[in-house]
């Protein structure tokens, strides 16, 4: 009974301290910045106004900036996703179910890519789009993001269980191979494209790095590179911080709370990995 | 395997089977099969290997950006100058502390929750759910959060000169090297600690009941069969993760990143991600940064390498 309320106290302690960075921005985006450093920390504000938030979107040189920021950020993430997750589905689609010449060399192909960090070839690819024309532009931020080796693997490993009579019966009643790529294959692998679908997002709403470098216009700027911006700035006070926080975390938490199962899902197919 | 129609019209003589040019249907189907993996294919060839040789090949170039003269060939200069210079061996150093100070917590908590909420029958899911949240915040967002914690007049003292019952001092969390390399990792450990619990929640999960069950028979207590059964029956499952671990700890960027743009002290953080990038945008020098790059992915290569052997030589059946 001792270890079982050890154990109970482990857990309380470690959710406390894992959710008091969370509740502090949630409240300090009501706060003005003497009420934030204010000890000790009031953990209610006093009350909820939404000057922080209108000073978070209208930036502190009053451009409304951040609204184009944050419709390129929905942009981007949204038709990397889209477009990502046709990628993936197309190449694991046709590594599982044909046979063609090459096929091992574009599996081991994508098998490299998955060993290879985007940060080690980062400025190389930040060269090639400069060369292509594609500083500043959507197709800079969208294009180079598309081939994910980790959602191709993924599609292969599910559809080689795909039943190869349901493909067979497609062809027989004339559905064209794209047909039945459309209507037999996608529809009927949700749980594979909904994973995919959902890391390849978050990874774009995050990605900090290559925005970083190819989007330097500000009107081409991302919701992590306005927050960079946001934060270098003298005259930000720290309440519109928490508030710019907060608006960035938005659509992730309403991914999170209606499909936590496929976030969940994403991190525990590391650890399935191998079988 | 699953076209026994085609073998056989593939057996008639080839102008008996069709007037017209025919296509088999298995020429037909590795056509389509090529169509399918065409994009990626093309995508790879320009964003992925077309970069990469480049790089290569600038590495022993001198190359500048937003230089219109011709790049002239030096050689090995490039790695010479990088082997030789502090700022690289500084960068190294603190990538190193900052992989280590991060990924051993790392993978010792998320092993430790994980036990305790599997332990936990009611309680798991919702535990699960919120130790995960703070893995959901970009990391921009994250390291924004805690700069304000770490802030003089921040949280970070208040709670810290609670528990040290040291009123008033300020333990300058984000001047001090080696108080900033403290925060850095802290920031990191607290934001993925609920994704590896996870992966460490289900590695447990697959432990077949039926073993624990043998062993409570046999007359074991708790601590010996978390000693004798689980740890030995998780260990693919640590290696897996401590790599892991460490394979993001390197990449790690925003944090740092964020930290120096808000005046914190370059060099004690100075990871190589940071360096490479500062070097191909505040100094221009494309080349020293693809050095530097060509290092990183070495290093990082070899760690996946491991990984992947570890994981084929561990795997355990039951």
């Amino acid at each position: 009974m001792i270890g079982s309320l050890a154990v109970n106290i482990l857990l309380i302690v470690c959710c406390l301290v894992i959710l008091v960075p969370i509740v502090f921005m949630l409240t300090a985006s009501f706060m003005s910045p003497a009420e934030i450093f204010s000890m000790p920390y009031r953990w209610i504000p006093k009350q909820f106004n939404a000057t922080n938030y209108f000073n978070a979107i209208a930036g502190n040189d009053r451009s409304f900036i951040f609204v184009r920021n944050v419709i390129n950020s929905l942009v981007v993430a949204l038709s990397t996703t889209i477009l990502s997750v046709i990628v993936s589905a197309f190449a694991g689609y046709g590594l599982a179910k044909f046979q063609f010449k090459g096929r091992t060399t574009v599996f081991m192909m994508i098998m490299g890519r998955m060993m290879i960090p985007f940060e080690a070839i980062m400025i190389p690819m930040y060269i090639t789009a400069v060369k292509l024309g594609m500083q500043n532009t959507y197709y800079g931020l969208v294009l180079p993001f598309l081939l994910n080796a980790f959602g191709i693997f993924q599609m292969r490993q599910y559809l080689m269980s795909f039943p190869n009579d349901l493909l067979d019966a497609g062809r027989i009643d004339g559905l064209g191979e794209m047909g039945i790529f459309w209507k037999l294959v996608f529809g009927n692998s949700t749980p594979a494209i909904a994973t995919c679908a959902i890391l390849c997002f978050k990874g774009q709403w995050d990605n900090l790095l290559w925005p970083l470098l190819i989007a330097q216009k500000e009107t081409m700027k991302t919701i992590p590179t306005y927050i960079v911006k946001f934060t270098e700035e003298k005259t930000s006070d720290e309440g519109a911080m928490m508030a710019v926080a907060v608006i960035a975390c938005i659509p992730i938490v309403i991914l999170f709370t209606t499909m936590s199962k496929y976030f969940l899902g994403g991190s525990t197919m590391y650890s399935a990995g191998k079988e | 395997m699953w076209f026994p129609i085609c073998r056989e019209t593939t057996f008639l003589p080839r102008s008996f089977a069709m007037k017209t040019a025919y296509i088999g249907i298995e020429k037909k189907k590795a056509r389509w099969g090529w169509i399918f993996v065409t994009p990626a294919v093309v995508l790879f060839l320009l964003f992925s290997l077309y970069p990469m040789l480049n790089a290569f090949f600038n590495t022993f170039f001198n190359m500048k950006l937003l230089s219109l003269r011709a790049p002239k060939f030096v050689g090995l200069k490039n790695y010479a100058y990088i082997i030789q210079s502090k700022d690289f061996w500084n960068s190294a150093k603190a990538t190193l502390i900052f992989t280590f100070g991060a990924f051993v917590p790392l993978t010792i908590l998320s092993m430790v929750l994980a036990l305790a909420i599997t332990s936990r029958k009611k309680s798991g899911r919702v535990l699960q759910l919120l130790i995960y949240s703070p893995a959901i915040l970009s990391s921009v967002v994250a390291a924004l959060i805690w700069i304000l914690i770490f802030d003089p007049r921040g949280l970070g003292n208040s709670v810290l000169n609670f528990l040290l019952r040291s009123p008033g001092v300020d333990h300058q969390w984000l001047t001090d090297p080696v108080m900033l390399r403290i925060c850095t990792s802290t920031i990191y450990v607290w934001k993925y600690v609920g994704y590896f619990t996870i992966i460490f929640v289900t590695g447990i999960a697959k432990i077949p009941t039926s073993v624990i069950e043998a062993a409570t028979i046999d007359g074991a207590k708790k601590h010996q069969i978390i000693q004798r059964i689980v740890f030995p029956l998780i260990k693919p499952t640590t290696v897996m993760v401590s790599i892991v671990a460490m394979l993001n700890c390197l990449k790690s960027f925003s944090t740092q990143y964020l930290f120096t743009q808000r005046g914190a002290p370059l060099e004690p953080i100075n990871v190589i991600t940071l360096n490479i990038y500062n070097t191909a945008m505040r100094d221009l020098n494309i080349s020293r940064a693809c050095v530097m790059s060509v290092l990183l992915f070495l290093i990082m290569m070899g760690l996946t390498l491991i990984r992947l052997k570890s994981s084929e030589k561990d795997t355990v059946s039951y």
